[in-house]
């Protein structure tokens, strides 16, 4: 399959790119399961912010696109990361396998792909209805993708990629590309293109982007799925038509 | 006019990059790619179309045409990414990724490239926009109306195209605002 090098721009998830540094890379396949079931946790708070029973719990986390797709892309970063590529023994190929197949899945299902190299810290949300191209360097914990977003290099402009922060709330239809940072608790409204480093608790929007409030908790929004509250409070006026 | 067969020659070879065509490098591009499996079929819908003038091939067409509903229904259902046969695509086109593709009405040039999220003309507009050759198409932009795209221009991502683009020109933003005259997107260009 195309995880190698592919070359993407602003939509392509960047060739191989440096390797994490090693307090970055997340260790061996013993913490997977606790990674998985750290996202499940967030992923039941985020659908049922006043609580669920464990069953409920547990059925919203079965039908959940999301999650499918980062499971699969946890799994194919420990095997890309941490497994001699040539080596044949049948470990290895049923792990090939598995890999194959829930990636495909995610990419039937979600429409969605996520580079092999990305760092993704356990306790992230990705949106259900996908369409999801992703490949920064890292995603921090807490952080919130929604659907149709766009995060990768620059077309023409070297092989790396974005680094989002933790607790970032990312809307839907955005595109962030290049060589840029996205600070803690950031927030970045939808339909945003962004292109520029973000300091922490900031609010972006627009495109092209700019900064319109700084300083702003996003911990309301993160409390649940509803994008509602975004698009009212930071509602912006219509960028003036050129002549 | 060229012939479907050097149409998907050069379809073939823009995924292939610098490689020399041969069956195996084909067939792994077919499985690695599934913008070039949603260009294939978009081309044998438009065989299928051809083949309405040549009496010698209306026993098949009824077969081939169900044929073409059904592989245009799993690339969709799939991948998302449609392309209606209302649009004329280039020979040597490149469709980046995936998902949110919609291509409808409108005509486009050689070897352009394009990436996902894209809309370039609307379903239920006739009068769609006309791209040039070698235009490349950033992520999530829109191309919506009857605009005009120069030769070698370059889309951002994410711009909403809705006047006239100049050739060679970098466009960017909502609305697109031309931000370099003279762009060279060669370099940019992913394969081929």
């Amino acid at each position: 399959m195309s995880q190698t090098g592919s070359t993407t721009l602003a939509g392509n998830l960047g060739p191989a790119s440096p390797l994490p540094s090693p307090k970055l890379q997340n260790a061996g396949l013993g913490a997977l399961p606790r990674q998985i079931r750290a996202d499940c946790r967030f992923y039941v708070a985020l659908r049922h912010p006043s609580g669920c029973g464990a069953l409920r719990g547990l059925l919203t986390c079965l039908c959940s696109r999301g999650l499918l797709v980062l499971a699969a892309h946890r799994l194919s970063h420990y095997y890309y990361v941490s497994r001699p590529r040539r080596s044949r023994t049948p470990s290895t190929i049923a792990l090939r396998l598995l890999i194959l197949v829930g990636r495909t899945l995610a990419i039937v299902l979600a429409k969605s792909d996520i580079y092999h190299a990305t760092v993704i810290d356990e306790g992230v949300h990705l949106s259900d209805d996908g369409q999801l191209m992703i490949g920064p360097q890292r995603i921090g914990r807490g952080t919130i993708i929604h659907d149709r977003v766009t995060i990768g290099v620059k077309a023409g402009g070297g092989v790396i990629t974005p680094s989002v922060g933790e607790n970032v709330w990312i809307g839907s239809d955005c595109v962030i590309y290049g060589d840029i940072t996205i600070g803690d608790g950031a927030t970045i409204l939808p339909e945003t293109v962004l292109s520029m480093n973000v300091p922490a608790r900031a609010v972006v929007a627009g495109n092209p982007a700019r900064i319109i409030a700084r300083e702003f908790d996003n911990a309301s929004l993160r409390h649940s799925l509803a994008t509602a509250v975004a698009e009212t409070q930071f509602r912006q006026p219509c960028a003036p038509p050129v002549t | 006019m060229r012939s479907s067969r050097h149409v998907v020659r050069a379809d073939f070879e823009r995924y292939l990059g610098g490689d020399a065509l041969s069956l195996r490098r084909a067939c792994s591009a077919v499985l690695r790619y599934p913008g070039l499996q949603a260009l294939l079929v978009y081309r044998f819908g438009r065989m299928l179309i051809a083949g309405k003038g040549r009496p010698w091939c209306w026993p098949l067409l009824p077969l081939a045409a169900l044929l073409y509903l059904l592989a245009a229904a799993i690339v969709r259902a799939c991948y998302g990414i449609r392309l209606f046969q209302s649009a004329q695509i280039g020979a040597g086109c490149s469709i980046l990724h995936f998902g949110g593709i919609e291509i409808a009405n409108c005509r486009l040039g050689d070897d352009c490239s394009i990436a996902q999220g894209t809309r370039i003309g609307s379903r239920s507009d006739a009068r769609g926009p006309t791209v040039g050759d070698r235009v490349w198409i950033g992520a999530q932009a829109r191309l919506l109306g009857p605009v005009s795209i120069g030769d070698g221009a370059t889309i951002g991502p994410g711009s909403r195209v809705i006047s006239a683009v100049p050739k060679r020109a970098l466009v960017l933003g909502n609305p697109a605002r031309i931000v370099f005259p003279g762009f060279d997107n060669s370099p940019i260009q992913p394969r081929g």
